[in-house]
């Protein structure tokens, strides 16, 4: 192929890329700004936007500004940072049935944030993301530090990791179990994923974090494709495989553990998203990862708006949603490519 | 040691077991002195009813739960030819359990009762599992049998959470059901457990032969002029009835199908006309243990079977799934 032939082949690409990350951009602001209006309180656009941007006439100021703004941006950030963590984790493991749930992350977070709530009630909720962060590393540690010890099939690494989630959703149990009622109410729609109750506070203590880790990733996408190639080939190419590896494995954690600590556990998130964004706009990481959050960022947010628009005044947890739609999407992903492998 | 033994030793830890799920409790007038004096006379005492009204239902279901679970464990093993494989491993547990939640929530879709619920939850998540992991054909891939199930366990429960937003009393019921919280059950639960337990004893050894067969692989069966299938769907049918009678009477115990069998396994040998009989015992034993730990753990409040059965059977499956390299 001629070099201008390669050129016109690239910008095609680029600008292909480009329409779908805007429009994947645009249908994520639509699905913020109608989920804004949902609720036991259905709220009209024109009083959305009068609120959002202070413009004159009817507003609605405490419920969107108080209550649903909040969440929804931590539903955009949730989204993001669990869809870059799969990403990453499904790039680095090369193992499409990996996410940050199936390696155990979310389970490890999770008991870490129930055990630091109910056994330290003194230390403020701020430190929540830290203790999740710990116990995320702890389970993802674990799964790869077998998976390193053994070389794994796909499907073996995710049995390993479902199993150390076993032990982690144990733990949480018994502390959920043994505490009184009052101290459990808390934890316990947190730990469905719920974006009930959330507020400013909760955005304040994960943006930052969030947004360093989500730099960080977007660094990584050239790397992260040299390692897709298969540690041989990165290696021939000048990467040092092993602390490569260790450090995206550790960006992604830490971008599943913050996000569980604000919302809890969303399982599927981090699973779906890669595959939808992978699946409109190819492999090259560069792309992908900005695709990819914004797909999280879009199915977060969608979950918490239709859980809400079901049936006010309930509410059913966006967690409870996606596992609802994601478990289906990992049994397609699985059959999926198990006849690849076979073949 | 001949196998009369063997059973004999493991039928007085059973025993034994069940004494200590007596005894234990917050009452002092209440112990391994008097304790056969209560059971067997009525002497009006307040600790004469504490034992046979509160205590003993609750004895009596965690051993027949124990003794089913086990049961269903052994014949989805020997079914699936797969180690990991159990009722809460493929999903059956949590089938079960939405099964009753959707009977509590929504009444009017109740069929018959709870233990009819449950034991449809169980089959169809079953099937499920079976279906996604390549069906009866005998071409089951055993890691993907495991994440399927995996699967359609993830989804059932989250379903079953779903139960909990609806409201709040349901969800302090829901809860306390889920973590297989068995302080409150009553004598009445156990006369249709036990028959279940007799049944699926019964029924676990007329499969014995055929899950032998199977144990030797599809080839070997056919040679031998008998159908796989059949014993197949037969041994997934028990497991899932045996599955949903316990998970209606005491919730979704997990771990106990996977645990038993193998511990049994390693006495008992391979054989499975030697090995139901010791699953059935030990099965029983271990949650009679179970229960006996769970009042013990935080004394004087009590923590659910459930919990302790997870704590104990979890960290086993993880040792179990890393182990599984050589089946796969």
């Amino acid at each position: 192929m001629t070099g201008t032939a390669t050129v016109a082949l690239r910008r095609h690409r680029d600008r292909r890329a480009l329409l779908l990350i805007g429009g994947a951009a645009v249908l994520t602001l639509l699905a913020a700004l109608w989920s804004l209006g949902v609720g036991a309180v259905a709220i009209p656009v024109d009083v959305i936007v009068n609120t959002l941007f202070n413009l004159d006439g009817e507003k609605q100021t405490y419920i969107i500004m108080r209550s649903r703004l909040p969440r929804i941006v931590l539903a955009l950030m949730a989204g993001g940072a669990l869809a870059l963590s799969g990403t990453i984790i499904q790039a680095v493991i090369r193992n499409p049935l990996a996410s940050p749930g199936i390696i155990g992350i979310n389970s490890g977070a999770a008991l870490f944030a129930v055990g630091m709530t109910i056994l330290l009630p003194t230390v403020p909720q701020t430190w929540l993301p830290l203790a999740a962060s710990l116990g995320g590393l702890t389970a993802a540690g674990i799964v790869m530090l077998v998976a390193h010890r053994r070389l794994l099939s796909a499907a073996h690494l995710a049995l390993i990791g479902v199993a150390v989630g076993f032990v982690f959703e144990s733990g949480v149990d018994y502390f959920l179990i043994t505490s009184s009622d009052a101290e459990r109410s808390a934890p316990l729609i947190w730990l469905t994923g719920s974006l009930w109750g959330r507020t400013w506070d909760h955005v304040g203590m994960s943006l930052a974090p969030l947004a360093v880790l989500a730099g960080m990733a977007m660094v990584l996408a050239y790397r992260l494709d040299l390692i897709t190639l298969g540690e041989a080939t990165a290696t021939g190419l000048g990467l040092d495989v092993g602390r490569q590896r260790l450090i995206m494995l550790s960006v992604a954690t830490l971008l599943a553990s913050v996000s569980v600590a604000v919302v809890g556990v969303m399982g599927f998130i981090g699973l779906m998203a890669p595959h939808i964004a992978r699946h409109l706009i190819g492999g090259g990481h560069r792309l992908l990862l900005p695709l990819a959050m914004l797909v999280g960022m879009l199915l977060v947010t969608l979950a918490d708006g239709v859980g809400r628009a079901i049936a006010p005044p309930i509410e059913v947890s966006a967690g409870i949603l996606s596992a609802l739609i994601g478990a289906p999407f990992f049994v397609y992903v699985m059959l999926t490519t198990a006849s690849e492998q076979e073949t | 040691m001949s196998l009369a033994v063997r059973y004999a030793l493991l039928a007085a830890a059973v025993l034994i077991a069940a004494l200590l799920s007596l005894v234990i409790g917050p009452r002092s007038d209440v112990g391994l002195g008097n304790i056969l004096h209560l059971l067997f006379v009525d002497d009006g005492s307040l600790a004469r009813s504490t034992v046979v009204d509160l205590r003993l239902p609750r004895t009596l279901v965690a051993g027949l739960v124990g003794a089913n679970l086990a049961l269903a464990g052994l014949a989805l093993q020997a079914v699936t030819r797969n180690p990991l494989a159990s009722e809460s491993i493929l999903g059956i547990n949590q089938g079960a359990a939405l099964g009753v939640a959707i009977a509590v929530t929504v009444p009017s879709l109740m069929i018959v009762n709870l233990d009819v619920m449950a034991i449809i939850g169980a089959i169809a998540a079953g099937f499920l599992t079976f279906t996604i992991a390549g069906g009866l054909t005998g071409r089951l891939d055993s890691i993907r049998l495991v994440l399927a199930g995996v699967t359609v366990g993830a989804f059932s429960f989250a379903c079953v959470r779903f139960t909990f937003t609806l409201e709040d009393n349901l969800s302090r019921l829901v809860l306390s059901w889920v973590s297989a919280d068995i302080s409150a059950v009553r004598l009445a639960q156990a006369g249709p457990l036990a028959l279940w337990a007799a049944l699926g004893l019964a029924a676990s050894l007329l499969l014995a032969q055929g899950f032998n067969i199977l144990s030797l692989g599809d080839g070997a069966s056919q040679g031998l002029g008998v159908d796989p299938r059949r014993t197949r769907f037969l041994g997934a049918l028990l497991a899932a009835i045996l599955t949903g009678a316990s998970v209606a009477a005491a919730g979704p115990v997990m771990f106990v199908g996977l645990v038993v069998p193998h511990l049994c396994r390693l006495w008992f040998g391979q054989n499975h006309r030697h090995l139901i009989p010791a699953v059935a015992l030990g099965g029983a034993g271990l949650v009679l243990l179970a229960d006996a730990m769970s009042k013990l753990v935080r004394f004087p409040y009590e923590t659910p079977l459930g919990t302790i059965c997870a704590l104990i059977g979890a960290p086993y499956f993880l040792i179990a799934a890393i182990r599984a390299r050589r089946m796969a």
